[in-house]
């Protein structure tokens, strides 16, 4: 047990940060304060995830054979908390390497490792995740899409919602249920669909958290082939389990959510408020709930990098994330005040991101739920 | 970085599991409380095994090891000074004290931990820490149901003692924190296993309490704060007890501890107050720990000063 950095890592940090300095444009906070699902935002990521990768940075931490540097997970981690702190400038594609691809490196064929991963580490594709529908929201395994096998293809109906970058993706990573005679768990399978498949439609649902952020997917007779299949057919749900615990703790909400409170602190600084106990105790008490969260992130990354196999310890950080991220947009909008309102403002974008975090991938009380049966070994409610 | 113990630490951590099952636990800690006693025996067994020696201040080594051992025998509610004689006095003092060893604050008649056994005493004057030898007539028992044998210190041997110079009340303080904040997370592990533990037997409308949802909830966000006060704990122990890692440390574990206290009496029900229970050995010690350095709200000014120099 030990918890340094190592002089490589520090130095790659270093780099990074440098990097960003120099390559985020001086609009960057305007263009990022419209959310990741916003045009302008996804245009920048394809710009920026290519210079990324041209700097072997977007995917260092797969394999060499799928485009990465064997790069341990700590320095993807690194990239993680820079990007996610000022903004996620690598806007949709941070799901495509942190956990598309690795379900697709260890669930795909040879065919579809060679078609998806390149683009992925070259940072060229944009996916969605094609996950809840309207029956099916925390209780997932309720999914109703369907994907019927006729002779080597899948004709898929249904639809999906509250799904982000749907927009502008080029790939979705559907998750249907192949075997119509079954429920729950059994008999869901793992499509990987061009976003392009005539029978696809996208609707975006207007929202108060950010331009583009949800949108509904309408599939429609949409016929591929049975190769899209990622994994074997109707035990779709182990690759999805196996995705999720990469992706609950992808997104380093409490880098945000710290720098977001060292500008609040400021923010008080100048408008007399530091001297208010009160402030000062909300400030140390969020402070503490963001160190907290990236303890219990670094926590996974760490048995990630001691190949562990996956735990609460997942459920647990995801939570903490929530409980951080949340504190500080509040904060933030107790600090400052009328002018917290203004759409597009400092508090009004953080806040807005902020906001989701319980509900984003398993609401808050499904994690409690796992926490409480494996973690604490609590009988099922 | 590297969570997992390596293999001495595994070690330290197997070696002293066993010794405390041995020497300490709840029934040990409640046969020592009538009397407010203090626990020689398991002091000596620890210190028999060399653990009171884990940290080297003078190579600034050792301290995360010692933490991982404060964090043991609070979970096994141990009636020992170690964490003040082990970890706080030789880096604040750069030596071992005469112990048991007490801390106070220098607040006029406040009671300290340990204070009626104490051998020696640190405590804080201002910027400055001072030590002080300690006479059986300098001190005099104080009755508490918080779960700690106390002790209040004549104004007289305070004054008497040694002062440890400019910066030592800093350097005081960090220690404190940190090591108050190991305590605390090993005290709310145990305070949460044994509550869930009596929930999952405990049945009323025909099932284990442990199964409703609404109690689920709330111990899984104590196992949260508890799991997050843990490394924030041992991150600030390997750093060498820096200011605003330790005073996040403490303000995240002591703030968890609030509600662990009121999570575990509420579920528990009627039965978690009796002294046949043993819940109280770990709970009633919380806010003992949670009265010390002006608590919650003097750990989150620590914090807010660390890291904006508020104040």
């Amino acid at each position: 047990m030990e918890f340094d950095w190592s002089e490589d890592d520090l130095g790659h940090r270093a780099e990074f940060r440098a990097f960003l300095a120099d390559f985020l444009p001086d609009d960057w906070d305007e263009i990022s304060a419209h959310g990741p699902g916003s045009d302008a935002q996804a245009a920048f990521s394809r710009t920026f995830c290519r210079a990324l990768a041209e700097r072997g940075w977007l995917t260092q931490h797969w394999p060499r054979a799928y485009g990465g540097r064997d790069a341990p997970p700590w320095r993807h981690s690194i990239i993680g908390e820079e990007c996610w702190a000022v903004g996620e400038p690598r806007g949709p594609q941070y799901m495509n390497v942190n956990w598309i691809g690795p379900a697709i490196m260890r669930f795909g064929t040879d065919e579809q490792r060679t078609q998806h991963l390149p683009p992925i580490s070259r940072g060229e594709v944009l996916w969605c995740q094609g996950f809840s529908e309207p029956e099916a929201g925390s209780d997932l395994v309720a999914l109703r899409t369907s994907a019927r096998r006729e002779g080597d293809d899948y004709v898929i109906d249904g639809s999906k919602i509250w799904t982000s970058y749907a927009n502008h993706a080029d790939f979705v990573i559907l998750l249907v249920r192949t075997d119509p005679a079954s429920d729950r768990h059994r008999g869901i399978s793992v499509l990987l669909v061009p976003m392009e498949t005539p029978g696809i439609e996208v609707r975006e649902i207007p929202s108060v958290v950010g331009e583009r952020y949800f949108h509904e997917v309408f599939f429609s007779g949409v016929r591929v082939p049975t190769s899209v299949r990622l994994g074997p057919e109707h035990e779709g749900w182990s690759v999805v389990t196996y995705a999720l615990q990469y992706e609950r703790v992808g997104a380093a909400r409490y880098a945000r959510a710290a720098l977001t409170l060292d500008r609040l602190a400021e923010h008080a600084r100048e408008r007399g408020l530091l001297e208010d106990p009160l402030v000062i105790n909300r400030l140390a008490e969020a402070r503490a709930l963001c160190e907290a969260a990236r303890m219990l992130t670094y926590r996974v990354i760490d048995q990630r990098a001691h190949d562990l196999p996956p735990s609460t310890d997942t459920q647990i950080a995801r939570v903490a994330n929530t409980r951080a991220d949340a504190r500080v947009g509040e904060l933030a909008v107790e600090i400052l005040g009328a002018d917290a309102l203004e759409s597009g403002s400092f508090a009004d974008a953080n806040f807005r991101l902020a906001m989701t975090a319980g509900v984003a991938v398993g609401a808050t009380e499904v994690q409690l739920n796992l926490i409480a049966a494996r973690h604490l070994g609590l009988p099922r409610a | 970085m590297n969570f997992e113990p390596d293999d001495e630490q595994r070690q330290i951590l197997e070696a002293v599991t066993s010794l405390l099952g041995q020497h300490a636990g709840p029934a040990r800690a409640k046969e020592l409380a009538p009397a407010a006693g203090y626990d020689h025996a398991l002091d000596a067994a620890l210190s028999d095994a060399g653990f009171d020696a884990v940290m080297e201040p003078s190579e600034r080594a050792g301290a995360l090891e010692a933490i991982l051992i404060v964090e043991a025998i609070a979970g096994a509610a141990g009636v020992t000074a170690f964490a003040a004689g082990a970890v706080v006095a030789p880096a604040v003092a750069g030596e071992r004290l005469p112990g048991p060893v007490a801390l106070g604050t220098g607040i006029a008649r406040a009671p300290v931990r340990y204070g009626a056994h104490a051998k020696s005493l640190l405590w804080l004057d201002g910027d400055e820490a001072r030590r002080c030898p300690l006479a059986p007539g300098d001190v005099s028992p104080v009755p508490s149901n918080f779960g700690y044998p106390l002790g209040r210190i004549s104004p007289g041997a305070m004054a008497a003692g040694t002062s440890l110079g400019a910066g030592s009340g800093a350097l005081l303080h960090r220690w404190w924190r940190l090591a108050l904040a190991a305590e605390a997370v090993g005290t709310m592990e145990a305070a949460l296993g044994h509550t869930t533990a009596y929930l999952k037997e405990r049945r009323q409308f025909g099932r284990p309490i442990a199964s409703f949802q609404a109690v689920q909830h709330r111990l899984a966000e104590c196992a949260i704060g508890i799991e997050g006060s843990r490394w924030l704990v041992r991150e600030a122990a390997h750093q060498w007890a820096p200011e605003e890692a330790t005073a996040c440390a403490a303000a995240h574990a002591l703030s968890t501890a609030r509600q662990v206290f009121r999570e575990v009496h509420q579920l528990s029900g009627a039965i978690g107050f009796t002294r046949d229970h043993d819940l109280h050995a770990w709970s009633m010690r919380l806010h003992a720990l949670g009265a010390e350095l002006s608590g919650v709200g003097g750990h989150r000014r620590a914090l807010a000063a660390a890291r904006w120099g508020v104040g």
